[in-house]
């Protein structure tokens, strides 16, 4: 009797002839994201299944596995010979002694002597006959045996089942490149996009003097929380002191986000053509802040010539994003309380509602390109 | 590397921290055991005692309580003698005092904060207005650890003595210790002090008090410290404490005059059109705080940081327009506009006239540079 994980995927069972391409991919996740445990990874029909693995870290590879993208749910079973006396040695050593239960058979051998409900009855009678506390309730049991009778002439037998992350495996859907600002929202905007498969890369704006290495150490904390679900990432950082001092010297004050989210743009996609992003993801959410109205919105995509934005949050209150990097852990760095942008650069009248005309006149009185190509000249990668 | 951030700490002296090594290496006994290796530690903190004591108090009428810290010490003295009636203290103080007292206030004692001057100093007119029969305790900070405004606190604790003999007196002295030449009157009751301001290790602190005081514990357990502060003495840092203090003991004065020459200059250097004054002239030498105006300190802070220069500031780039500026310069009177510039430059007795000297150019140069980067 061996201790097994079964994983069981999510989508991709609904995929046809490109299904391999897929499974593919959601094994190679799984592989990274078990790296340093022992562990065999074996693909049987319709799910994976872990062996050979240290028992005793069965919850720390459960807890591995709940950041991959593609999975539906996992279990930890016994795994024995398809064997009458062997299965019920194996469901003994999952049941408690007491409480309501039952016991659920799938059988896709079907050659197999017993059919499912003679094969759950004839176990559940036995169980009853040993643990005098125990009572079968088929509605509403505390606990369910499962017993899945494999092809192989093994059999898998199981109670718990651990819900995963759900989505496709990363790298599925292209690459993307996530502006990540420290704040509470962008994470949560990336774990969106890369559940649907894509591979995000991310990247940050700072403008030290004005804001401090905490504040750079708390974005490089919540990259790599995000990593863990995006099977790694690469944090670009580029520094945009020279812009803020330069919109703050010569254009209105009170254009100073509208001017420099478009700048973060410009910048954004000459790094993500050059990597091979293949769209920008923001953490925007409709009229959270003054920026985020859709005229702050309209400004930023206008500078962007190719690629598309996308703002998974934006239909999304401020309590559901909250919820949301609770669950993928990084609100509590998050609210650290160093910012990515200093004060002193933060118009008291933001522009709310920007029209071209006044930005194209603001922005006359910068040197775009060179400000951006400055900017760029200042990237740098982490990979993490 | 200039080191002007001493208010903060002090860089631990390697002599200090040489000579109590033994207490790690050989002499490790618990000073509460009854062996011989234990009664020697026992005595050896005895020792440790008077020595740091007699720095600034008659070693007759005064003993201490060890603490982990200078903070500690605060709360055993507010929390401990802070029981009834109404607390008296400033709005200068620092946090260890400010945030304790409104703890006290959260748990149903009255507090009342004195108003402070434009140097951070306490108004003594305001502080005496509001103690009166039913004050347990007053707390006045000795030196301001925001501006080095010094309080006369020999002169303040007689005054609230007269108006109130049954009113305990503390303060905090932990940037005063061994800094500002001060004997403890018989006024006051207790004084707070702490080791890395002085060359010592972090981690260790003490409340001097009166030896007849009786106070109500924070910490529980074994009864060390006279039931006071429970919990086996931390012999290395409570000898190393001592022989920091015992350094500096003799030289206070001398310290005091040459800190005070240090100061004079660094103020001299500094361009008067780009920093304005916050410190009084005749505040600690050991502080010198001053604003950028127009700049953001922490921004001053970063760039002085990469030429080599570590100095402290009183503001920092949260967006957090509340929190972002010092309480106590704010309740000094200072406007934001200065608030958000201010720079503390704080000095030990190991620094030189070259440091001051190049200390100065580089902050001339920066802020200059970032005036007209902002202009």
């Amino acid at each position: 009797m061996e201790k097994v994980i079964i994983i069981r995927y999510s989508e991709i069972h609904l995929k046809g002839k490109n299904r391999g391409f897929f499974e593919r991919a959601f094994a190679v996740n799984i592989e990274k994201s078990l790296k340093g445990y022992r562990h065999e990874l074996t693909r049987q029909s319709g799910r994976y299944l872990i062996e050979n693995f240290d028992g005793e870290q069965s919850e720390e590879i459960i807890g591995k596995l709940k950041k991959v993208f593609g999975i539906h749910s996992m279990s930890v079973a016994l795994k024995t010979k398809a064997d009458m006396g062997e299965i019920f040695e194996a469901c003994k050593g999952v049941c408690a002694a007491c409480g309501s239960f039952k016991v659920v058979t799938h059988r896709a051998n079907k050659r197999f002597p017993l059919n499912s409900m003679q094969i759950s009855a004839e176990i559940g009678g036995k169980l009853l006959s040993i643990y005098k506390n125990l009572k079968v309730d088929v509605h509403e049991p505390e606990f369910t045996i499962s017993i899945d009778i494999r092809e192989n002439g093994t059999a898998l037998i199981f109670n718990e089942f651990f819900k995963g992350a759900g989505g496709m495996p990363v790298g599925t859907s292209g690459k993307g490149l996530l502006l990540l600002s420290g704040g509470i929202d962008s994470p949560v905007a990336g774990h969106m996009i890369a559940k649907r498969g894509m591979k995000v890369n991310c990247l940050h704006f700072h403008s030290y003097p004005y804001t401090n290495l905490q504040a750079r150490d708390k974005v490089i904390e919540l990259a790599k929380v995000f990593s863990d679900y995006n099977c790694g990432t690469t944090l670009y950082i580029v520094s945009v002191t020279e812009i803020q001092e330069e919109i703050h010297k010569k254009c209105n004050g009170d254009y100073m986000v509208t001017l420099l989210r478009r700048f973060m743009m410009r910048i954004a996609e000459a790094v993500a053509k050059k990597t091979g992003e293949q769209c920008i993801i923001t953490g925007e959410s409709l009229g959270q802040v003054a920026s985020q109205t859709i005229e702050g919105m309209t400004s930023s995509n206008s500078v962007i010539s190719e690629l598309p934005v996308l703002r998974p949050l934006c239909g999304f209150d401020k309590d559901e994003i909250i919820d949301r990097s609770r669950d993928i852990g990084t609100y509590g760095i998050s609210i650290q309380p160093y910012e990515d942008c200093c004060t002193v650069f933060l118009p008291k009248h933001p522009v709310i509602k920007p029209n071209m005309s006044d930005i194209l006149n603001e922005e006359g009185k910068l040197n775009l390109e060179e400000l951006v190509k400055n900017a760029l000249s200042t990237l740098e990668k982490i990979e993490l | 590397m200039i080191y002007l951030d001493n208010a903060a700490t002090t860089k631990p002296d390697g002599e200090c921290l040489k000579l109590a090594e033994k207490y790690y290496l050989s002499d490790y006994f618990n000073p509460s055991a009854l062996y011989k290796g234990g009664y020697d530690v026992q005595k050896d903190l005895r020792e440790a005692r008077k020595n740091i004591v007699s720095v600034v108090a008659d070693v007759q009428n005064f003993d201490l309580v060890f603490t982990s810290c200078g903070t500690e010490a605060d709360n055993l003295a507010v929390f401990g003698g802070g029981k009834r009636g109404n607390i008296v203290t400033t709005s200068g103080e620092h946090s260890a005092v400010f945030s304790t007292v409104n703890e006290l206030k959260q748990r149903g004692l009255e507090v009342r904060f004195a108003e402070i001057n434009t140097d951070g100093s306490v108004n003594v007119n305001s502080l005496l207005s509001l103690v009166d029969e039913k004050t347990s305790l007053v707390s006045v900070i000795h030196v301001s650890n925001e501006t080095g405004a010094v309080n006369d606190i020999i002169k303040i604790s007689n005054l609230v003595k007269k108006k109130n003999l049954r009113t305990l007196f503390h303060s905090d002295g932990v940037q005063s210790f061994g800094k500002i030449p001060v004997k403890l009157s018989s006024d006051i009751d207790m004084y707070s002090i702490s080791a890395h301001k002085i060359g010592g290790i972090k981690g260790c602190g003490a409340l001097i008090k009166k030896k007849n005081l009786i106070l109500k514990p924070l910490i529980y357990g074994g009864g060390q410290e006279q039931g006071l502060r429970s919990g086996t003495e931390n012999v290395f840092a409570v000898k190393n404490f001592e022989y920091a203090a015992n350094k500096i003991k003799y030289g206070i004065k001398s310290n005091y005059e040459k800190a005070g020459r240090l100061n004079s200059l660094l103020w001299q250097s500094l361009d008067k059109s780009l920093f304005a004054r916050i410190s009084p002239e005749s505040g600690s030498p050991y502080i010198l705080t001053v604003s950028a105006k127009g700049l953001r300190g922490e921004t001053i802070l970063h760039e002085a940081d990469d030429c080599g220069l570590i100095i402290g500031t009183g503001s920092a780039c949260s967006s957090n327009d509340k929190k972002r500026f010092s309480r106590i310069i704010l309740a000094c009177g200072i406007s934001e506009e200065f608030a958000d510039g201010v720079l503390r430059l704080s000095l030990s007795y190991n620094t030189t006239e070259q440091e001051i000297i190049e200390a100065a150019e580089i902050l001339n140069r920066i802020v200059a540079a970032r005036k007209e980067k902002m202009a």
